[in-house]
């Protein structure tokens, strides 16, 4: 860790002027803290926004509204969630551990960093963490890395749940900078790393995400988030599927389906999706709608099973949501 | 008072937090120490630049090979690095101890330690471990003609990787000197291998070190030897004039303070058609870490656990450039057993024989590698009250034949054995006014039961209240007493507590007819009897407190010795079977054990309470080694994924209920006490178990650890 300047701000005008080149805003601390212990991450200096109003969960206008510093924990128990879109609630339960989720901020959720070992180690070459030092994932252990969005500069994994959810949900952030308020798609939100990346999103320097608009959907409670992990609890996802269905009569009217665990950003699976509409919901017309969602893939070394997994476990988030075997 | 539930004496004291660790040593004045460690694998220092690190605020020293301080060559083997750190320029594996900041604050020397740039002269690290992939092996081959002795072969391979103790607490040392006398709080399994350690490395009679290690959060083998920062810690110290305190981190853990190595087994066994084995040839390859010395011996479980005429193992070691392989729990066995317990799994199931009665049918009345009889055995009972309990008669004849929704359910089994023995061990109890009792040894409790053990047996022999006992661990100046290892402690201290307590019953008895403020003053020995705390003779009886404190004496006090038992003709072993149900989806994969049975035959059980966890801890330990527990190595030599996070060890959702049941046969032989261990027996088959319910459940059989999902999508 290495030596940094504090500040707090109470007002989110304060913290955009606070903010300069190599600062980082501090919420619920469980990335950034973590990350600067191992130097990985070397703000010069900290503003710490926790003080700040970007607070509430609301139904308004045919959308959830959450702001961004929320706590995972609470907006998995919030009742208008649950209700409004279980998926969420589903998705940030299966996050983390229940101290973390006390913890880790909505916008700081979504501001996460990958899980790969080599950004996490400083004596490894790492293009994120130091661009054009290379990157040792392609060729070294890369169970956990991603197949979908890759480059030959980074294959590292996208590791947020409830941002899978989110853009199965085609849910937008608001971003505010001195330039006033913009929303993105959060699907827009994340960048392919190509050969920057270094550049994870498209947020301006000091600029802050306030809040996460997700539109409402009249079919949303039929709906799932599937994580498959080696270990139970407390692990990211080697595959996790956000799925939500339309049926009538028992055809399949619409779907929204997401992949984690597989892209270098959360991974929507417009392809899938089509594949499935008109469709007779059962296994059979799901394992055959699933091919397209590996294409493109590039599987590495040591995670050639994950295309296999994601049809696998797409196949089975879709029976969960459809309520059908 | 032996044989029954317990609770911890020590369990208050831990989960209020008040039991003090090394790390938690205060001392006034004390600096801390940073390691800093190798970024190659292999290859030779060339140069150190520590001025920036040397002009940090705080800073007292900077340690490296090239301004080191002097230790001593390592002598007592431990089980951990062949050289003392900073001693030598040649990088053996990477994450090696190289520099050793001190500085007023821990910041302030972990800030320095990033500021040192070392050069080296690199060579590529040998990391390859021949014969091991991530990919599902090939399954079984048939091997015809090779052998002669019987008309049913089989011949398979089993790989398990590397895996890390992962103790909750890290290593920690904290070392004071006053004058020439040095006094160190540490992490440790036995006091006096810290003692020896040093007096070694430092040049130091052994009686001016004292050590102290009252409570370990954890060791499983790892905090069996003597990791860097115990001679730098104390070095530093007594070169600074000042208390050093050094922890790891955990990356340092993993790096530096040993690990299980990387195992292949080859098993060939021949048999006759009704499932007698007539030959079992094991050809075990372990690796070597070379910043140490020791291998696994992994194929020699299967000399002792199955009767057959021949018997081969033989043993490869691979030295790779990786910080020192050491002791895990069952180290040898956990990974033997995996192999031999799957093998006999898939010959039973290739003859049509189920799987408990395939061992009963090669049940090893004798030793079968010595035909010494045993001291006591009663695995035959642990597989049928296991069986009976867990419903075994029920479980399909075959593979993938139970379904519950979409997962698939299948059954396995494993016998587990391991080791028995009794060491020497001394220890001292002391009767105080007050009506309390103390019990001292230099032993270690790692969160064993340790404590409770000796409150229990020393109670038991006193007639008080265990309440009224007070144990002392972890003290160099105790006597010698049973390090915490191979699953020894109890059945070495055990019966050393019981001499000690009976032997200050003849001291309370002299000083009973001694003293002249004794009632009993002047009275025949003989005629005086102790019994549940109190002396009595011809119709008068007094408590010890009452009796000590009429006599004005602050206490009596008596150790007791239990001597090595050297027996050539028996073998010792403690037993038992375990028996499982595993999950697995049938669509994406996951294996979840969902239900376990573990029959024990260990003799005596001091504490059912602490030792049914013993074996529930155990079983949890194995179900990280079936399941999920891998360290990975790339060609940089880096274990990538040292932290907790990335390294998986079971969490509570992984673990069902784990049923434990205790034969309760004291074992004649091994002493009166007639406990052997239980430390280690409850991993040894739980992976081995563990594989064969994967199988039954999907028809695939995993012989490379970790099961995981990705070897069964198939």
């Amino acid at each position: 860790m290495r030596a940094f300047d504090f500040a707090t701000a109470s007002t989110v005008s304060d913290a955009l002027k606070l903010a300069r080149p190599g600062s980082a805003f501090l919420a619920g601390g469980t990335t950034l803290v973590d990350l600067m212990k191992l130097d990985v991450m070397t703000p010069d200096r900290v503003i710490d926004v926790n003080a700040l109003p970007l607070k509430g969960i609301k139904l308004r206008d045919g959308a959830l509204h959450i702001g961004a510093m929320e706590r995972m924990g609470d907006v998995a128990a919030h009742p208008v969630v649950t209700s409004v879109h279980p998926m969420i609630s589903r998705a940030l339960l299966l996050s983390a551990s229940g101290q973390l989720r006390n913890m880790a901020s909505i916008g700081g959720n979504l501001m996460q960093r990958t899980r790969c070992d080599y950004f996490r180690d400083v004596t490894s070459a790492c293009n994120k963490r130091l661009p054009g030092s290379g990157c040792p994932a392609l060729t070294g252990i890369n169970r956990g890395h991603a197949i979908l969005g890759t480059s030959d500069s980074c294959v590292a994994t996208h590791a947020s749940d409830v941002a899978v959810a989110f853009v199965a949900l085609e849910a937008q952030v608001v971003l505010r900078s001195s330039d006033g308020d913009r929303t993105v798609p959060l699907e827009d939100f994340y960048r392919l790393p190509g050969s920057t990346p270094e550049r994870e999103n498209v947020l301006g320097p000091g600029e802050l995400i306030t809040e996460v608009v997700v539109p409402t959907l009249s079919w949303a409670r039929h709906s799932t988030y599937l994580k498959i992990r080696d270990r139970q609890s407390y692990e990211f996802a080697l595959t996790s599927v956000a799925a939500a269905i339309s049926l009538k009569r028992g055809v399949v009217q619409d779907v929204r389906l997401a992949a984690g665990g597989v892209g270098t950003k959360p991974w929507r699976l417009r392809a899938v999706e089509e594949a499935l509409k008109g469709g007779v919901a059962m296994e059979r017309t799901f394992s055959d709608a699933v091919e397209s969602a590996v294409d493109g893939a590039r599987p590495l070394a040591h995670n050639a099973f994950k295309p296999s997994l994601l049809k696998r476990s797409i196949v089975r988030a879709l029976l969960d949501a459809a309520g059908v075997r | 008072m032996i044989g029954h539930d317990v609770d911890r004496v020590d369990g208050r004291i831990k989960v209020t937090g008040a039991a003090p660790y090394a790390a938690d040593t205060k001392i006034p004045g004390v600096t801390y120490g940073y390691l800093v460690t190798s970024t190659v694998g292999r290859g030779q220092i060339t140069g150190m630049d520590t001025a920036a690190a040397l002009a940090s605020p705080g800073v007292l020293a900077v340690y490296t090979p090239f301004n080191p301080l002097k230790l001593f060559a390592y002598v007592q083997e431990q089980n951990d690095e062949r050289l003392p750190p900073l001693q030598d320029k040649e990088i053996r594996f990477f994450g090696q101890a190289i520099g050793f900041v001190v500085a007023e604050t821990w910041e302030q020397a972990r800030d320095a330690a990033g500021l040192i740039t070392t050069t080296y002269q690199q060579q590529p690290p040998i990391t390859e471990f021949p014969g091991r992939t991530l990919q599902k092996f090939d399954e079984v081959e048939e091997v015809v003609g090779a052998q002669t002795l019987g008309d049913i072969t089989f011949t398979a391979s089993y790989t398990t990787p590397f895996q890390h103790h992962c103790a909750m607490e890290p290593h920690a040392t904290v070392a004071t000197w006053n004058n020439d006398h040095l006094t160190v709080y540490t992490v440790s399994q036995g006091a006096l291998l810290v003692q020896r350690r040093l007096s070694e490395t430092l040049g130091v009679d052994p009686v001016k070190i004292h050590v102290l290690s009252p409570h370990v959060g954890g060791g499983f083998g790892g905090k069996w030897g003597n990791w860097a920062q115990v001679p730098l810690a104390c070095a530093a110290s007594r070169a600074l004039g000042r208390p050093v305190k050094a922890v790891l981190t955990r990356e340092q853990v993993f790096a530096m303070a040993g690990h299980r190595p990387m195992t292949r087994q080859t098993i060939s066994m021949t048999c006759t058609a009704d499932g007698k084995l007539t030959s079992i040839v094991n050809d075990g390859v372990t690796s070597r870490g070379l910043g140490g010395n020791w291998s696994e011996s992994v194929a020699n479980w299967t000399l002792t656990t199955y009767a057959s005429p021949n018997i081969r193992v033989t043993k490869t070691i691979m030295p790779l450039n990786l910080g020192a392989a050491t002791v895990m729990r069952a180290p040898g066995e956990a990974n033997g057993s995996f192999a031999l317990e799957s093998a006999m799994d898939e010959l039973a199931e290739q003859l049509g024989i189920d799987p408990v009665e395939m061992r009963l049918r090669n049940y090893a009345t004798l030793v079968p590698n010595t035909g010494k009889p045993w001291s006591s055995k009663h695995l035959d009972e642990c597989y049928r009250r296991g069986a009976e309990e867990f419903g075994w008669s029920r479980r399909a004849k075959q593979v993938r034949a139970t379904v519950d929704g979409d997962w698939l359910v299948g059954t396995g089994m494993a016998t587990a054995t391991y080791g028995a023995s009794r060491g020497q061990a001394s220890i001292k109890v002391r009767l105080y006014p007050n009506g309390t009792a103390s019990v001292s040894g230099t032993a270690a409790d790692l969160g064993t039961g340790q404590y409770t053990v000796f409150a229990i047996l020393a109670a038991d022999e006193l007639g008080i209240p265990v309440a009224r006992v007070r144990p002392e661990l972890g003290d160099s100046t105790s006597p010698a007493a049973a390090n915490a290892g191979g699953s020894n402690s109890t059945c070495t201290n055990g019966p050393a507590v019981q001499v000690a307590a009976r032997s200050v019953q003849t001291e309370l008895i002299t000083l009973a007819v001694t003293n002249p403020r004794s009632p009993f003053h002047g009275k025949d020995p003989a005629s005086i009897v102790y019994r549940d705390g109190s002396v009595s003779s011809g119709g008068l009886t007094m408590s010890f407190g009452t009796l000590l404190t009429t006599c004005d004496v602050g206490g009596v006090e008596a150790i007791g010795t239990s001597p090595r038992l050297v027996d050539p003709e028996h073998g010792y072993r403690s037993f038992g079977a375990h028996f499982c149900e595993v999950r697995v989806h049938r669509l994406t994969g996951e294996p979840r054990v969902t239900r376990w049975l573990s029959v024990c035959d260990a003799g005596t059980i001091v504490n059912t309470k602490a030792a049914r966890s013993q074996i529930q801890g155990a079983v949890v330990m194995g179900i990280g080694q079936a399941l999920l527990e891998a360290t990975e190595v790339d060609a940089s030599a880096r274990f990538t994924n040292a932290n907790l996070a990335s390294y998986l060890v079971p969490v509570h959702a992984d673990v069902p209920r784990i049923d434990v049941r205790f034969l309760d046969h004291p074992d004649p032989l091994v002493s009166g006490l007639g406990a052997k261990g239980i430390g280690e027996l409850g991993i040894v088959g739980v992976a081995g178990a563990i594989a064969n319910a994967v199988h039954h459940a999907t028809g695939v059989r995993v012989r490379d650890l970790p099961i995981t999902l990705d070897k069964l999508l198939g």
